[in-house]
């Protein structure tokens, strides 16, 4: 920033009034807002609509709203995203910080494991849930020979309700903690040694090192990682709509497969916009907080270089 | 100074991960091989008998030709707008300060779009591609990501602006070029590197996209790949053998294009919040 000022002092005043950085800016803004502001507004109106059959009818005022909030299973839903997120991303967050520990100093490793390490989280969530699909498959699977090989009962992971949850679970628990992982890997090998090292020659044993000192110290970077994570955790849908569509039952049913559902099965489009909006006005919050949180981090890693 | 045996614990470790991360792989691409026979032979980690028919069946007769021609239409026309929408603005908001607090919050603005879930967009999206007749188009589709793209694009090509030193331009300025010369001539060249990373990176969210292209799409006109691969899993009975292949063809670009920039990966996915 301090430097852009600089640069602009020596320009001379025709460079500092001149229109040119408006209209570099202005076409981006055009499309963002254009794919984000706008439809916003669509929604928010749709949200007061009545629909019947897919068909605008009416004005409805708040009766949307109030007939999501007096919805049992909108709130089914948002139970089990709630359990599903904070399930998936506490135990991403608990492996990939441990395995970024454990690989810290075996930096030539570390990198050759990155390549089949980031595989999962490049490909399509579709395609993952296809490979999924075919590992829990009852009849052509892995998993259910696998279970009787070990003499367990097979699990016909899908077909049941706290399997299938299970089951998705350690979909995203595969697909998302190498991202943990490698962001916590960075973390780690930015820290600083000499106060750790202190630490040690003070007689500080190893748990003591990791929760006094390494853990507060990679603090920004964990809280970036876990909240970015939950941000899009919350958001999951292309894996659970390839692997069970929310069943069995209402068991896998995220809120975005609810509303999924309650707009483009049941053409219920009002109830669906005031159930995202209530979710966006609550994800909003999750959003500043992370935009805080990445300006801070992004801070520090420069301040370092 | 460290012992052998603690390393050799962790190195075993270390690939038994990577084998759990890679396996799923090798199973679907294996499935996608076998004959239908085959695949209810129980446990094979190899084809008992090779056959490209399920990639036959996929191009014969579930229109792969005609996803796989959308996505990379719709993929290469969205990332070029963006990619020069997201760079201009990016190279203003570095450069200059700009009035009205524009500098943070049009980064600001852009990372929320960005971080926004699809699925809070789709309904809204949907009734104002419905209100200007371009549900079930390419071209819709094009517009949606173009303007996504392009949080993504100026969030991340401000980060790589930024380290291009301001001197090396400002000697081009000195010279008499004008500052979109400049930015062309000196500029562009040594963000090359960072502008690659950016387009590779949108390349692989738009191609991987499916919620938007399965709400705003209905036929093989305008739908994409990931649409065409979650076609194949109807309610009752599944071809395993074309949803393997769906999967792989699926999977098979986006490999390669992520394998490129491995190295920027990190700093891609959490908007480069971690270099």
């Amino acid at each position: 920033m301090a430097q852009a000022v600089a640069t602009e002092a020596r320009l001379g005043w025709r460079e500092r009034i001149s229109a040119t950085p408006y209209f570099l800016l202005a076409p981006a803004i055009v499309a963002l807002a254009a794919v984000s502001v706008y439809p916003l507004f669509y929604g928010i109106r749709a949200s007061l609509e009545q629909y019947r059959y897919g068909r605008e009818v009416g004005f409805a005022g708040l009766d949307n709203y109030r007939a999501v909030y007096h919805d049992e299973t909108f709130w089914e839903a948002l139970r089990v995203t709630l359990k599903f997120v904070v399930l998936a991303v506490t135990i991403e967050t608990v492996l990939g910080l441990l395995l970024a520990l454990l690989v810290a100093r075996e930096l030539r490793f570390a990198g050759s494991i990155r390549v089949g390490l980031i595989l999962p989280m490049t490909i399509a969530p579709v395609v993952v849930g296809v490979i999924w699909r075919l590992l829990y498959a009852s009849d052509i699977g892995v998993v259910n020979p696998l279970f009787s090989a070990l003499g367990l009962e097979e699990p016909d992971v899908l077909a049941h309700t706290t399997s299938a949850f299970v089951g998705l679970v350690v979909v995203d628990v595969w697909e998302w903690t190498p991202l943990l992982f490698l962001i916590l890997l960075a973390g780690v090998q930015g820290l600083p040694q000499e106060p750790l090292e202190a630490a040690r020659v003070d007689g500080a044993g190893t748990m003591r090192v990791f929760f006094d000192h390494m853990l507060p110290l990679l603090r920004p970077v964990l809280l970036v990682a876990i909240v970015l994570r939950t941000i899009d955790a919350i958001g999951t849908f292309d894996q659970v709509f390839v692997l069970t569509r929310g069943g069995p039952g209402t068991a896998t049913q995220l809120i975005s497969i609810y509303g999924y559902n309650t707009a483009f099965r049941f053409s219920q489009y009002g109830q669906a916009a005031a159930m995202l909006l209530s979710l966006l006005a609550f994800m909003s919050i999750l959003m500043v907080v992370a935009i805080r949180l990445m300006r801070r981090a992004a801070f520090g890693v420069e301040s370092e270089a | 100074m460290r012992s052998a045996a603690p390393r050799i614990g962790l190195y075993s470790l270390l690939v038994g991960i990577l084998l759990l991360t890679l396996f799923p792989f090798w199973w679907m691409i294996v499935t996608s091989l076998k004959r239908p026979v085959d695949i209810f032979a129980g446990v094979a980690l190899w084809p008992q008998e090779t056959t490209l028919d399920n990639y036959r069946v996929l191009f014969e007769q579930h229109h792969f030709r005609a996803f796989l021609v959308n996505s990379i239409t719709i993929v290469a026309v969205s990332v070029g707008i963006s990619l020069v929408l997201g760079t201009l603005a990016a190279y203003a908001l570095t450069r200059f300060r700009l009035r009205l607090g524009l500098n943070d919050s049009a980064l600001v603005g852009s990372l929320l779009v960005r971080m926004l879930p699809a699925i809070l967009l789709v309904i809204p999206l949907y009734i104002v591609l419905s209100k200007y007749q371009l549900l079930d188009t390419r071209l819709g589709l094009i517009l949606v990501y173009a303007g996504l793209n392009t949080s993504f694009v100026v969030w991340l090509m401000q980060s790589f602006l930024d380290e291009i030193p301001r001197e090396i331009e400002e000697a081009a300025l000195v010279d008499g070029d004008s500052r979109l010369s400049a930015l062309r001539r000196v500029v562009l060249p040594l963000a090359a590197p960072g502008i690659a990373a950016t387009a590779i990176f949108s390349v692989i969210t738009t191609y991987n996209d499916f919620l938007l292209a399965l709400t705003l799409t209905s036929t093989p006109d305008a739908q994409t790949v990931p649409v065409g691969v979650s076609t194949l899993i109807g309610k009752i009975q599944i071809e395993w053998g074309p949803m393997a292949a769906a999967g792989v063809v699926g999977a098979l670009p986006i490999v390669i294009f992520a394998l490129i920039v491995q190295r920027h990966f990190v700093r891609g996915l959490t908007l480069g919040a971690v270099k």
